[in-house]
């Protein structure tokens, strides 16, 4: 086996993580301010696949602009959603957990009701292949990674350098202590939980030319989001980015030995060794 | 320390007496169908709710009912075994996965026990969708599996037949079900649900109790699905997935988990919604969807625990109507 078809693998692999690292972190934001683990989280994202599909692939609204507005929308759903269902839930796992079980199926069924059941394609906004080395990347590929990365780096500097992320950050540390210091928990939750949503849509506003639009389209994602976010460690940004990355080499990896769908079993066994090794994540505090 | 025994027991004599009962009201095959349903949900509700009594949602029971499935399906077809042994090997063989998946999930709790039970839950899917398709049948799934076949001269393969001996499987479990939720065993999960800390430092190995559970249940969850792979005769991996398993959250969650009367209540108003839904597809997961959420908000100890929330909030809009209005801190 040459170099070149390895790193190809590789390349494959690291392709689309850091898409499936943008939905990690709008759960693990969620989960760290609310406690609460968001099992309809893909189905945010599904709604961000819709609004690309209406804004850019219907009325050809720019791509760009398409996804400015699937971020925006799907964070004003994710704030609806806390302050309507969510909001009495905070540090309630069990129930708030049950409860996003039903939120799944409400929302898997409405997209159905409202969008119809057929996948709906969107064209691709970029076209052509970038070689060199040896391997080659599809320029959309490409572009996709690199906004994901940028959407990444916003978040991090949202959550160092302004207002309200600090008092993210601060909420999820402490909430007590953050009350106290006057920081309004009521808004940062809903402030979080939409935050958290909105990754999730301009992750689905990514990857909706690349796979088709459809009211189920969200059970994938969200299943590697849970496996990126176990690996790396719940509430740990960087763990989040190593934990997807290191998904993303060991799948690329491992469809050079197994079909694309056997692959799948890669990542819950990776979840079922860092658990049993290293419990809270390779990055995650106690 | 034993509970008072003698409601539950006139509970199981009226499931009994009503599961007897039906075949002399109706023998159509259609109302026979839904009544196996509910017994073989009722089978796995209870062994559910047996877990979730001790705080945990086990989001891979679904797979053990599918271990055991595969596993009686199997070794009938290929090994040549009676049904009537391979009922229990099937349920013997999830029992026994269950002890290192239980003792790997249970190290950890909260949301990643949610999470580390659905992993295993996919691990499970994936096996029998994508590996050994000779055996298991992939995709297309696993078809051909015969019925049970005689057992002391009377033949299982009518849907009379088999509805009561899904009865028989049924009442046995829950009567085995609501005798442990008595006795001792019954109290200390109830602790441990209620302060898993406490229960410890009074000297109860929490960690054995919760896998005791596990394996309890996963023993109950694998006799139910075999009973499903001989009683459908085909299997298909997504039988065993992501929404089967929501459902059995709702049959279990909606009745409520506090008494053993949650499930049962549950599992009948629920699948029988679901027979009525069945035709409009899209709205039934819909419904669910929605009832789940609402319970979980205005009733979360479930329906069955609803007249004494009912007399709560009676009491308290009797109390605000009394005191003058906005005075007090009272929550």
């Amino acid at each position: 086996m040459s170099i070149e078809l390895l790193v190809q693998a590789l390349l494959n692999g690291f392709g689309l993580a850091m898409v499936y690292v943008l939905v990690a972190l709008g759960l693990t934001l969620i989960f760290s301010i609310l406690e609460i683990i968001n099992f309809a989280h893909g189905e945010f994202y599904m709604l961000g696949g819709y609004v690309t599909y209406y804004l850019y692939a219907l009325f050809g609204v720019n791509y760009f602009a398409t996804l400015v507005l699937a971020i925006l929308t799907v964070g004003i759903a994710g704030v609806v959603a806390e302050r309507l269902i969510f909001h009495d839930l905070r540090g309630r796992a069990l129930n708030a957990f049950i409860v996003s079980l039903g939120l799944l199926w409400v929302m898997q069924a409405g997209a159905q009701l409202a969008f119809g059941v057929l996948d709906k394609p969107v064209p691709s906004a970029f076209s052509g292949v970038v070689r060199g080395l040896g391997v080659v990347i599809s320029v959309e590929r490409l572009v996709v990674s690199l906004s994901a990365i940028v959407l990444i780096v916003a978040l991090y500097l949202f959550l160092r350098v302004s207002r309200p992320g600090r008092a993210m950050r601060a909420v999820a540390q402490d909430p007590d202590a953050a009350a106290l210091q006057g920081v309004n928990i009521d808004v940062v939750s809903a402030l979080g939980f939409g935050v958290g949503c909105a990754l999730a849509g301009g992750a689905g506003g990514l990857l909706a030319p690349l796979f088709a639009v459809s009211p189920a389209m969200g059970a994938l994602p969200v299943v590697k989001a849970f496996i990126i976010i176990i690996i790396g460690g719940m509430g740990s940004l960087p763990g989040a980015v190593l934990g997807g990355l290191l998904l993303g080499g060991v799948e690329g990896l491992g469809a050079l030995f197994m079909g694309s769908a056997a692959v799948n079993i890669l990542g819950f066994v990776m979840v079922i060794v860092v658990l049993l090794v290293r419990p809270r994540g390779l990055v995650g505090g106690a | 320390m034993e509970r008072s025994a003698v409601a539950p027991a006139a509970g199981v004599a009226l499931i009994a007496l009503g599961a007897a009962a039906l075949p002399l009201v109706t023998r159509d095959s259609y109302y026979l169908d839904v009544a196996t349903t509910i017994l073989m949900n009722l089978t796995l509700t209870m062994s559910f709710r047996l877990q979730v009594s001790t705080g945990q949602i086990n989001m891979a029971h679904i797979s053990f009912m599918g271990i055991g499935a595969y596993a009686s399906a199997l070794l009938v077809t290929r090994a040549g075994l009676s049904f009537w042994a391979t009922l229990w090997i099937g349920a013997l063989v999830a029992a026994l996965l269950a002890v290192p998946i239980g003792s790997v999930a249970l190290r950890v709790s909260g949301p990643y026990y949610f999470l580390i039970t659905f992993a295993f839950s996919e691990v499970v899917r994936l096996f029998f969708n994508n590996f050994f398709e000779g055996l298991f049948g992939g995709p297309s799934g696993l078809v051909g599996i015969p019925k049970p076949g005689r057992l002391l001269g009377l033949v299982f393969d009518g849907k009379l037949a088999l509805y009561g001996l899904m009865a028989v499987l049924c009442v046995v479990v829950v009567l085995a079900l609501v005798r442990l939720d008595c006795s001792r065993f019954g109290l200390t999960a109830g602790a441990i649900r209620q302060a898993d800390l406490v229960a410890e430092t009074l000297g109860v190995n929490v960690f054995r109790y919760k896998l005791t559970t596990f394996v309890l249940g996963s023993f109950v969850a694998g006799l139910a699905g075999v009973f499903f792979a001989h009683y459908r005769q085909v299997l298909h991996s997504s039988d065993f997935g992501l929404e089967p398993m929501v459902l059995l959250v709702v049959f279990t969650v909606i009745g409520g988990t506090g008494s053993v009367w949650g499930p049962v209540v549950g599992t009948i108003l629920m699948t029988i919604a679901s027979e009525l839904l069945r035709e409009l597809h899209h709205y039934e997961i819909l419904v669910f969807g929605a009832v789940l959420i609402l319970t979980m908000l205005f009733a979360p100890e479930g329906l069955v625990a609803l007249p004494g929330a009912a007399r709560r909030l009676l009491r308290r809009v009797r109390a605000r109507t009394t005191a003058p209005a906005g005075a007090g801190l009272a929550p």
